[in-house]
């Protein structure tokens, strides 16, 4: 990363909030948008800025694109690139989710809705367990060393299945081998998810 | 749902503990389907709902904070989900080189996979309780499980179009 730029915190906002209303189907679509916009558009940060900070994000406590949003608007603008950042992404995007639930509330009891849903819950839980699939993809290493990964992903899988097992402890219990064992690889996890 | 304190510490908990979009979900749902706060309907709906929008897919969680406690749920939910990942930018700022260093990158990609396993579990618990009680569904409830695992995977369908046609199956064929 290179020193901390001035972009005018207008502009700014206004790149997020397209990133934020035209990034329909979560993680990958986003990202693309994002290097898209900031990246060739833009000119904000070069392709290099734009992979390390991708990478950092990857490594960070919950939603990477917020992490993301953060560490380029920081990167950019401060701590006030950061606000304006998160906020632009994630505040349009918010209401829209806002509205589709409301406007689904208002309808939830209709016969025809309930029939729906018969239909939507196997499709919702089919893209769950779709999006477990995209998620391992990611983070596994390449060779070999993609076996042992996939290793960690079936016993955590086996574990919820079989035993009633604590989410968080393996979470933590497999970051910690992780940890240990895991992480010898120059190239950070791809990414994807989000 | 008891309070708005409680709907923030159990998404930031979740949020804090899950690593990407939808790490979040197998904390989240243990907690509130054992403590009876939420239904699986409720967190199923939400997912849809989360998937239907634009931006992340942890959006789902500002769907769930709706459907539990109206607007200000959501509100709620969606500034407790924004914190754990901005502890990030003073963390590369502090120590930029470590952040990237070997066992960082382990224990990320540890978490990360657990959390891919567990994701692929609840797949499964949203459709019956165990394997044997999914094997006991109608088979076009199957077949549309595995379109959505296979269509998800691939990537190239927008979602709320395979939604849309869980919908449409699901007035033809269950109503």
């Amino acid at each position: 990363m290179g020193r901390e730029r001035r972009v005018r915190l207008l502009e700014l906002a206004r790149a997020w909030v397209a990133v934020g209303t035209q990034s329909i189907g979560g993680g990958t679509s986003t990202l693309l948008l994002i290097r898209r916009i900031l990246v060739e558009r833009r000119g904000w940060i070069s392709r290099r800025e734009y992979a390390e900070l991708i990478a950092f994000s990857q490594l960070s406590l919950g939603i990477h694109l917020v992490a993301l949003a953060a560490l380029i608007g920081n990167h950019l603008a401060g701590l006030r690139g950061v606000a304006v950042s998160v906020a632009g992404m994630m505040l349009p995007a918010a209401a829209i989710t806002v509205a589709l639930t409301m406007a689904f509330a208002s309808v939830a009891d209709h016969a025809v809705v309930r029939a729906a849903l018969a239909g939507v819950t196997p499709v919702t839980a089919g893209m769950t367990a779709g999006l477990g699939l995209v998620s391992a993809r990611g983070a596994m290493r390449r060779g070999g060393r993609g076996i042992v990964d996939l290793g960690v992903t079936a016993v955590a899988l086996a574990l919820l299945l079989a035993a009633p097992v604590s989410p968080v402890a393996v979470i933590v219990g497999a970051g910690a081998i992780g940890a240990a064992a895991l992480g010898r690889e120059k190239r950070p996890p791809d990414p994807e998810g989000g | 749902m008891t309070d708005l304190a409680e709907l923030f510490i159990l998404v930031l908990k979740a949020t804090a503990l899950g690593f990407g979009g939808l790490g979040s979900l197998p904390i989240l749902r243990q907690d509130v389907i054992a403590t009876g706060i939420a239904s699986d309907e409720q967190l199923v709906q939400a997912l849809a709902i989360g998937r239907l929008g634009s931006g992340p897919n942890a959006l789902y969680l500002v769907s769930f904070g709706y459907l539990v406690m109206g607007i200000a749920g959501a509100a709620v939910a969606l500034v407790a989900s924004c914190i754990p990942p901005l502890v990030m930018v003073p963390a590369v700022a502090a120590m930029r080189r470590r952040v990237l260093s070997t066992w960082v990158a382990g224990l990320a990609r540890g978490a990360t996979l657990a959390a891919s396993g567990l994701l692929l579990a609840i797949g499964v618990q949203i459709l019956g309780a165990d394997p044997a009680a999914v094997l006991r569904l109608p088979p076009w409830q199957i077949a549309l499980a595995a379109l959505g695992v296979v269509l998800t995977y691939d990537g190239r369908l927008h979602p709320a179009v395979l939604i849309a046609g869980g919908a449409a199956a699901g007035v033809a064929l269950g109503g």
